[in-house]
Protein backbone atom coordinates (compact mmCIF):
# COMPACT_ATOMS: atom_id res chain seq x y z
CA UNK A 1 0.00 0.00 0.00
CA UNK A 2 0.97 3.66 -0.16
CA UNK A 3 2.15 4.70 3.30
CA UNK A 4 1.76 8.24 4.56
CA UNK A 5 2.12 10.28 7.75
CA UNK A 6 -0.04 13.16 8.81
CA UNK A 7 1.49 16.59 8.47
CA UNK A 8 2.11 18.49 11.69
CA UNK A 9 -0.84 20.37 13.10
CA UNK A 10 1.11 23.64 12.73
CA UNK A 11 1.60 23.04 9.03
CA UNK A 12 -2.05 22.15 8.44
CA UNK A 13 -3.24 25.13 10.47
CA UNK A 14 -0.99 27.45 8.48
CA UNK A 15 -2.46 26.14 5.21
CA UNK A 16 -6.05 26.74 6.26
CA UNK A 17 -5.59 29.80 8.48
CA UNK A 18 -7.58 32.13 6.20
CA UNK A 19 -10.57 29.83 5.83
CA UNK A 20 -13.69 29.55 7.95
CA UNK A 21 -15.37 26.59 6.37
CA UNK A 22 -13.48 23.61 5.04
CA UNK A 23 -14.32 20.20 3.67
CA UNK A 24 -12.08 17.52 5.14
CA UNK A 25 -11.96 14.51 2.85
CA UNK A 26 -10.65 11.10 3.82
CA UNK A 27 -9.94 8.12 1.61
CA UNK A 28 -10.92 4.51 2.26
CA UNK A 29 -7.92 3.19 0.34
CA UNK A 30 -4.31 2.79 1.46
CA UNK A 31 -4.38 5.64 3.99
CA UNK A 32 -7.24 3.98 5.86
CA UNK A 33 -5.20 0.80 6.10
CA UNK A 34 -2.16 2.65 7.42
CA UNK A 35 -4.36 4.53 9.91
CA UNK A 36 -3.66 8.02 8.71
CA UNK A 37 -6.43 9.20 6.41
CA UNK A 38 -9.56 7.12 6.92
CA UNK A 39 -12.89 8.02 8.48
CA UNK A 40 -11.51 7.82 12.02
CA UNK A 41 -8.52 10.05 11.29
CA UNK A 42 -10.80 12.53 9.51
CA UNK A 43 -12.98 12.77 12.63
CA UNK A 44 -9.95 13.20 14.88
CA UNK A 45 -8.28 15.86 12.72
CA UNK A 46 -11.57 17.70 12.33
CA UNK A 47 -12.01 17.85 16.08
CA UNK A 48 -8.40 18.89 16.69
CA UNK A 49 -8.60 21.69 14.10
CA UNK A 50 -11.83 22.99 15.59
CA UNK A 51 -10.39 22.97 19.12
CA UNK A 52 -7.20 24.68 17.91
CA UNK A 53 -9.19 27.37 16.10
CA UNK A 54 -11.39 27.86 19.16
CA UNK A 55 -8.27 28.51 21.23
CA UNK A 56 -7.46 31.35 18.83
CA UNK A 57 -10.91 32.78 19.51
CA UNK A 58 -12.10 32.09 15.99
CA UNK A 59 -14.50 29.57 14.59
CA UNK A 60 -13.79 26.86 12.06
CA UNK A 61 -16.53 24.84 10.42
CA UNK A 62 -15.41 21.47 9.19
CA UNK A 63 -17.52 19.02 7.25
CA UNK A 64 -16.21 15.48 7.20
CA UNK A 65 -16.44 13.15 4.22
CA UNK A 66 -14.62 9.93 3.50
CA UNK A 67 -14.91 8.57 0.00
CA UNK A 68 -14.06 5.13 -1.36
CA UNK A 69 -10.92 6.34 -3.14
CA UNK A 70 -9.64 9.77 -4.04
CA UNK A 71 -7.63 8.32 -6.93
CA UNK A 72 -10.74 7.58 -9.01
CA UNK A 73 -12.78 10.37 -10.58
CA UNK A 74 -15.98 8.31 -10.15
CA UNK A 75 -15.68 8.65 -6.39
CA UNK A 76 -14.31 12.20 -6.44
CA UNK A 77 -17.48 13.19 -8.35
CA UNK A 78 -19.49 12.46 -5.21
CA UNK A 79 -18.08 15.69 -3.76
CA UNK A 80 -19.08 17.90 -6.66
CA UNK A 81 -22.51 18.87 -5.39
CA UNK A 82 -21.09 20.17 -2.11
CA UNK A 83 -17.61 21.40 -2.88
CA UNK A 84 -18.59 25.00 -3.68
CA UNK A 85 -20.04 25.48 -0.21
CA UNK A 86 -16.54 25.49 1.28
CA UNK A 87 -13.67 27.95 1.35
CA UNK A 88 -11.18 25.12 0.78
CA UNK A 89 -10.81 21.35 0.72
CA UNK A 90 -8.29 19.54 2.89
CA UNK A 91 -7.45 16.07 1.61
CA UNK A 92 -6.35 13.24 3.87
CA UNK A 93 -5.32 10.99 0.98
CA UNK A 94 -1.87 10.27 -0.42
CA UNK A 95 -0.43 12.83 -2.86
CA UNK A 96 -2.66 11.47 -5.60
CA UNK A 97 -5.87 12.52 -3.83
CA UNK A 98 -5.37 16.31 -3.69
CA UNK A 99 -4.27 16.27 -7.32
CA UNK A 100 -7.38 14.41 -8.47
CA UNK A 101 -9.50 16.82 -6.44
CA UNK A 102 -7.64 19.78 -7.97
CA UNK A 103 -8.26 18.41 -11.46
CA UNK A 104 -11.93 17.69 -10.77
CA UNK A 105 -12.63 21.03 -9.08
CA UNK A 106 -10.28 23.56 -10.72
CA UNK A 107 -11.89 26.60 -9.07
CA UNK A 108 -11.58 25.19 -5.55
CA UNK A 109 -8.53 25.47 -3.29
CA UNK A 110 -7.17 22.04 -2.34
CA UNK A 111 -4.60 21.28 0.38
CA UNK A 112 -2.88 18.05 1.45
CA UNK A 113 -3.02 17.00 5.10
CA UNK A 114 -0.60 14.10 4.66
CA UNK A 115 3.02 13.56 3.74
CA UNK A 116 3.12 10.59 1.37
CA UNK A 117 6.08 8.37 2.18
CA UNK A 118 6.49 5.13 0.25
CA UNK A 119 5.07 1.82 -1.00
CA UNK A 120 5.32 -0.60 1.85
CA UNK A 121 3.63 -2.77 4.40
CA UNK A 122 3.10 -3.14 8.12
CA UNK A 123 5.92 -5.18 9.68
CA UNK A 124 4.21 -4.94 13.04
CA UNK A 125 1.27 -3.00 14.42
CA UNK A 126 2.10 0.68 13.97
CA UNK A 127 5.33 0.18 12.02
CA UNK A 128 5.47 0.33 8.23
CA UNK A 129 8.52 -0.28 6.08
CA UNK A 130 9.35 0.47 2.47
CA UNK A 131 9.36 -2.53 0.16
CA UNK A 132 8.91 -1.18 -3.36
CA UNK A 133 10.37 1.82 -5.18
CA UNK A 134 7.93 1.61 -8.09
CA UNK A 135 10.83 1.57 -10.55
CA UNK A 136 8.59 0.17 -13.28
CA UNK A 137 10.70 -2.86 -14.21
CA UNK A 138 10.65 -5.39 -11.40
CA UNK A 139 13.89 -7.30 -10.89
CA UNK A 140 13.25 -8.95 -7.54
CA UNK A 141 13.14 -12.42 -9.09
CA UNK A 142 16.94 -12.14 -9.34
CA UNK A 143 17.16 -11.60 -5.60
CA UNK A 144 14.72 -14.10 -4.10
CA UNK A 145 11.98 -11.49 -3.97
CA UNK A 146 13.99 -9.09 -1.86
CA UNK A 147 14.27 -5.71 -3.52
CA UNK A 148 17.68 -4.02 -3.50
CA UNK A 149 16.27 -1.05 -5.44
CA UNK A 150 13.94 -0.09 -2.61
CA UNK A 151 15.80 -1.51 0.34
CA UNK A 152 19.46 -0.75 -0.36
CA UNK A 153 20.29 2.90 0.39
CA UNK A 154 22.30 2.99 -2.85
CA UNK A 155 19.97 0.70 -4.84
CA UNK A 156 22.98 -1.52 -5.60
CA UNK A 157 22.18 -4.49 -7.81
CA UNK A 158 25.45 -6.44 -7.70
CA UNK A 159 26.20 -6.99 -4.04
CA UNK A 160 26.76 -5.02 -0.85
CA UNK A 161 28.95 -1.96 -0.56
CA UNK A 162 31.70 -1.45 2.02
CA UNK A 163 29.21 0.15 4.37
CA UNK A 164 27.57 -3.16 5.24
CA UNK A 165 28.57 -4.31 8.72
CA UNK A 166 27.03 -6.98 10.94
CA UNK A 167 23.95 -7.11 8.77
CA UNK A 168 23.29 -3.40 9.08
CA UNK A 169 23.53 -0.53 6.61
CA UNK A 170 25.97 2.28 7.30
CA UNK A 171 23.22 4.87 7.16
CA UNK A 172 21.62 3.64 10.39
CA UNK A 173 21.77 0.87 12.94
CA UNK A 174 18.02 0.56 12.42
CA UNK A 175 18.33 -0.29 8.74
CA UNK A 176 19.09 -3.84 7.68
CA UNK A 177 21.54 -4.29 4.82
CA UNK A 178 19.30 -5.95 2.26
CA UNK A 179 22.35 -7.37 0.51
CA UNK A 180 23.35 -9.14 3.71
CA UNK A 181 19.88 -10.71 3.76
CA UNK A 182 19.96 -11.59 0.06
CA UNK A 183 23.40 -13.25 0.30
CA UNK A 184 22.50 -15.16 3.44
CA UNK A 185 19.32 -16.47 1.85
CA UNK A 186 21.17 -17.51 -1.30
CA UNK A 187 23.77 -19.31 0.86
CA UNK A 188 21.10 -21.07 2.92
CA UNK A 189 19.43 -22.27 -0.24
CA UNK A 190 22.84 -23.11 -1.77
CA UNK A 191 22.14 -20.87 -4.73
CA UNK A 192 24.87 -18.28 -4.22
CA UNK A 193 26.05 -18.94 -7.79
CA UNK A 194 22.92 -17.11 -9.00
CA UNK A 195 24.59 -13.86 -8.02
CA UNK A 196 27.45 -14.48 -10.46
CA UNK A 197 25.08 -14.14 -13.39
CA UNK A 198 25.88 -11.19 -15.64
CA UNK A 199 22.83 -9.07 -16.29
CA UNK A 200 22.14 -6.24 -18.64
CA UNK A 201 21.87 -2.73 -17.25
CA UNK A 202 18.57 -2.05 -15.62
CA UNK A 203 16.42 0.16 -17.79
CA UNK A 204 15.71 3.17 -15.60
CA UNK A 205 13.53 4.83 -18.20
CA UNK A 206 10.57 3.02 -16.67
CA UNK A 207 11.37 4.62 -13.30
CA UNK A 208 11.03 8.32 -12.46
CA UNK A 209 14.13 8.98 -14.59
CA UNK A 210 11.92 8.69 -17.66
CA UNK A 211 9.59 11.43 -16.44
CA UNK A 212 5.96 11.10 -15.33
CA UNK A 213 4.66 7.65 -16.12
CA UNK A 214 1.43 6.31 -17.53
CA UNK A 215 -0.02 2.84 -17.77
CA UNK A 216 -2.46 2.05 -20.56
CA UNK A 217 -4.48 -1.15 -20.73
CA UNK A 218 -5.79 -1.25 -24.25
CA UNK A 219 -8.48 -3.79 -23.41
CA UNK A 220 -9.97 -1.47 -20.81
CA UNK A 221 -9.76 1.74 -22.80
CA UNK A 222 -13.05 2.61 -24.48
CA UNK B 1 -8.57 32.78 34.57
CA UNK B 2 -10.18 34.23 37.68
CA UNK B 3 -10.32 32.69 41.14
CA UNK B 4 -13.89 31.55 40.78
CA UNK B 5 -13.09 29.49 37.70
CA UNK B 6 -14.45 26.01 38.04
CA UNK B 7 -13.46 23.61 35.31
CA UNK B 8 -16.15 21.51 33.71
CA UNK B 9 -15.01 17.92 33.99
CA UNK B 10 -16.44 15.03 32.00
CA UNK B 11 -15.96 11.70 33.72
CA UNK B 12 -16.22 8.53 31.66
CA UNK B 13 -16.95 5.80 34.20
CA UNK B 14 -16.86 2.06 33.72
CA UNK B 15 -20.23 0.43 34.38
CA UNK B 16 -18.67 -2.26 36.53
CA UNK B 17 -16.46 -0.28 38.90
CA UNK B 18 -16.26 3.52 38.82
CA UNK B 19 -19.89 4.02 37.82
CA UNK B 20 -20.99 1.41 40.37
CA UNK B 21 -18.94 3.29 42.97
CA UNK B 22 -20.60 6.57 41.98
CA UNK B 23 -23.97 4.84 42.24
CA UNK B 24 -23.12 3.53 45.68
CA UNK B 25 -21.94 6.99 46.74
CA UNK B 26 -25.34 8.26 45.63
CA UNK B 27 -27.12 5.61 47.72
CA UNK B 28 -25.02 6.74 50.66
CA UNK B 29 -26.16 10.32 50.03
CA UNK B 30 -22.58 11.44 49.41
CA UNK B 31 -22.23 14.43 47.13
CA UNK B 32 -19.70 15.32 44.50
CA UNK B 33 -19.12 18.67 42.75
CA UNK B 34 -21.75 19.57 40.19
CA UNK B 35 -19.09 20.51 37.63
CA UNK B 36 -18.22 16.84 37.25
CA UNK B 37 -20.44 15.26 34.63
CA UNK B 38 -20.50 11.49 34.82
CA UNK B 39 -20.98 9.47 31.64
CA UNK B 40 -21.50 5.77 32.00
CA UNK B 41 -19.64 3.55 29.55
CA UNK B 42 -19.94 -0.25 29.34
CA UNK B 43 -16.18 -0.49 29.88
CA UNK B 44 -13.37 2.09 29.73
CA UNK B 45 -12.11 0.07 26.78
CA UNK B 46 -15.02 1.68 24.92
CA UNK B 47 -13.56 5.15 25.46
CA UNK B 48 -12.16 6.44 22.21
CA UNK B 49 -9.92 9.41 21.50
CA UNK B 50 -12.94 10.99 19.79
CA UNK B 51 -14.89 10.92 23.07
CA UNK B 52 -12.12 12.98 24.64
CA UNK B 53 -11.78 15.39 21.72
CA UNK B 54 -15.53 15.93 21.26
CA UNK B 55 -15.93 16.66 24.99
CA UNK B 56 -13.19 19.30 24.82
CA UNK B 57 -14.64 20.63 21.56
CA UNK B 58 -18.03 21.06 23.24
CA UNK B 59 -16.63 23.00 26.18
CA UNK B 60 -15.24 20.57 28.74
CA UNK B 61 -12.09 21.81 30.48
CA UNK B 62 -10.91 18.39 31.54
CA UNK B 63 -11.77 14.75 31.28
CA UNK B 64 -11.19 11.80 33.45
CA UNK B 65 -11.53 8.19 32.61
CA UNK B 66 -12.32 6.00 35.59
CA UNK B 67 -12.38 2.25 35.41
Amino acid sequence: MIVADRKSLDEIQEMIKDYKKILLVGCKGCVTVCNVGGMKEVQVLSSILKIARKKEGRELQVEERTIERQCDFEYVEQLRADCDRFDAILSMACGVGPQFLAEAFPSQKIYPALDTKFFGGAVQHGIWEERCAGCGTCVIHFYDSLCPIARCAKSLQHGPCGGSANGKCEISEDVDCIWDIIVRKKMEQERLEDLRTYRAFKDWRSARDGGPRKSIREELVQ
Amino acid sequence: MNETFEPQIVAYCCNYCAYAAADLAGSMRLSYPSNVKVIQVPCTGRVDILYLLRAIEDGADGIYVAG
